[in-house]
């Protein structure tokens, strides 16, 4: 690891901490007083906007590395939407009674796993990252469409269940799944931080890779399980947040200047964080005059950066 | 020692035929041949890229089956260079070269304070130390196929296999590049390199082995004449 990269990572892990102080106990008008308030409610939307920026951005980073390109991430490239239509099926076509936590996560990993293997698929024909976005806005808007259909047999409360958890929220996340959600982010932060020898040479391509020892397609399919476990299980509980995935990774190799995944990896987790929190931060802070969804900021703020990104390459 | 006995080479259609050939440990040899005759497709059967339409080939005690099914092997036995390293945003001379000690890592890839002073010792060896923090996309293609050939020195192994290595190289650096490998095969008596090249004059001056490829044969020339080599081609 570069001498230069501890600095960087220690600051954005004291960010992390400030903007989680702000959080918890600066804005969040109850304070803390109230424990059962604090427990229930404060604690754990802190908690799902650490984890799951974290998440997005890790599965972002893998993902660019599997489909060797910077451009790539799960919100793009229809990993949510494989989410959410798996997600829709089970909330119309079951019954309440299989409509448990992990039925939700586990729809959503089922769903989003495909359509990462899905778009891998389509990634080897077509060579070039205009067409593949393009396949993937097309993918976005084909599982969109089959959505619609379906909620037009739906029942007035299951679309209501369908519209608040597709605006994103850090707050849908209850106590009881939070910790759930911390092992299926934490269980991705591992495995990840075992392939980094791979994604390191990864970046040369297949042949060299396979030429420095590593196992390719058994990376490739270890990467496509991550992702799914964390775009799939973050989309379940905080609904389908855009943009994080695709942004934070390009942000790392840009301040730091290295394809180390070890350093790209713990940088993205902190940074992923950071910019969650203190979107929520953000939120927290308007409140009093409207109410924003999550998902309206990110892509407030990243898509411009996305879209700078994709003009300097040229 | 290499060996390929009644080996078939090529993709959909042969392109190289050998019955027997046999290159002693040792030796740098130099691949010669027209545009299209197949040596870049000999080199991808070398490293097992491409595997044999029939026959056998090994490398020193492995068999190219072997080392195709044990990835680990393969990158502690063989190297490879590439004819062309387009650069990579963000990874640096340095860290390039790094990655050719990646098969002797552990599990977290990280490298320790052997590896890099192999790493800074082979960069000073090829007057690449200046360039260390440079970004591979940033250098010019030359200086990324020195790059190459320190990645491969680095990987330590006792085979390097190298597709056109010196195509975007000045005069001196193609100097600096057969002197390189020449003393890398001769610092121990269990390497053999094979790189492919159409720069017939400077090979022949410097002594290298040529293997002529020509009508689907591959044929092995010690200090030919320059006339005995064109007759063949």
């Amino acid at each position: 690891m570069k001498r230069t990269s501890f600095p960087v990572l220690f600051f954005m892990l004291a960010l992390l901490i400030a903007l989680s102080c702000v959080h918890l106990f600066g804005l969040q008008t109850q304070g803390i007083s109230n424990r059962l308030v604090f427990w229930e409610f404060q604690f754990p939307r802190l908690l799902s906007g650490v984890l799951a920026g974290a998440g997005l951005s890790l599965s972002g980073l893998l993902m660019q590395n599997l489909f060797q390109n910077p451009m790539a991430g799960p919100y793009v490239l229809g990993i949510n939407s494989g989410a959410s239509l798996l997600i829709t099926i089970l909330i119309l076509g079951a019954g309440p009674t299989v409509l448990n936590q992990l039925s939700y996560a586990s729809a959503a990993m089922m769903g989003a796993f495909l359509a990462a293997s899905f778009m891998f698929l389509v990634a080897k024909r077509v060579q070039n990252i205009q067409s593949l976005l393009v396949i993937g806005l097309m993918f976005a808007s084909f599982t969109g469409a089959i959505e619609s259909v379906l909620q037009s047999f739906a029942a007035p409360e299951q679309i209501k269940q369908l519209f608040i958890w597709n605006m994103g929220s850090l707050q849908q996340m209850s106590a009881a799944q939070a910790p759930l959600l911390a092992v299926f982010v934490l269980v991705g932060i591992v495995i990840a931080l075992f392939l980094i020898k791979g994604l390191n040479a990864m970046v040369l391509g297949d042949a060299q890779a396979r030429q420095l020892g590593v196992k390719v397609n058994f990376l490739k399919v270890s990467i496509l399980f991550v992702t799914a476990l964390l775009a799939g299980s973050i989309t379940a509980y905080c609904g389908p947040i855009a943009f994080i995935g695709l942004a934070i990774p390009n942000l790392a190799r840009a301040i730091l200047k290295t394809q180390d995944h070890l350093v790209l990896i713990l940088f993205s987790v902190l940074a992923g964080s950071c910019f969650l929190v203190a979107i929520d931060v953000l939120i927290l802070l308007l409140d009093p005059w409207m109410s924003i969804p999550v998902n309206v900021l990110t892509a407030a703020i990243g898509a411009p950066y996305v879209a700078y990104l994709m003009l300097r390459r040229r | 020692m290499i060996k390929i006995e009644n080996a078939q080479i090529g993709h959909q259609h042969l392109l190289i035929s050998i019955d027997e050939l046999k290159l002693p440990a040792g030796q740098l040899y130099a691949l010669i041949g027209r545009n299209g005759s197949g040596k870049s497709t000999f080199l991808h059967s070398l490293i097992g890229q491409l595997p044999l339409r029939a026959g056998q080939l090994s490398l020193g005690n492995f068999s190219v089956q072997a080392l195709q099914n044990d990835h680990l092997l393969r990158a502690t036995h063989v190297s490879f260079v590439a004819s062309m390293f387009p650069g990579i945003d963000a990874l640096t001379l340095h860290a390039y070269v790094s990655l050719g000690r990646l098969p002797y890592l552990g599990a977290f890839g990280r490298m320790q304070d052997k590896d890099l002073s192999f790493v800074d010792e082979v960069l000073s060896r090829l007057n690449l130390t200046s360039l260390a923090h440079r970004a591979t996309q940033n250098l010019s293609d030359g200086e990324r196929q020195l790059a190459s050939l320190a990645r491969a020195i680095v990987q330590d192994t006792p085979y390097m296999i190298l597709d056109e290595p010196a195509s975007f190289l000045d005069y001196f650096n193609r100097e600096l590049l057969l002197e390189q490998l020449q003393n890398w095969v001769q610092s121990n008596a269990n390497r053999t390199a094979i790189f492919s090249s159409h720069d017939i004059d400077l090979c022949l001056e410097k002594g290298i082995k040529l293997l002529v490829l020509h009508e689907q044969r591959l044929t092995l020339l010690e200090n030919p004449t320059k006339k005995e080599v064109m007759d063949l081609l």
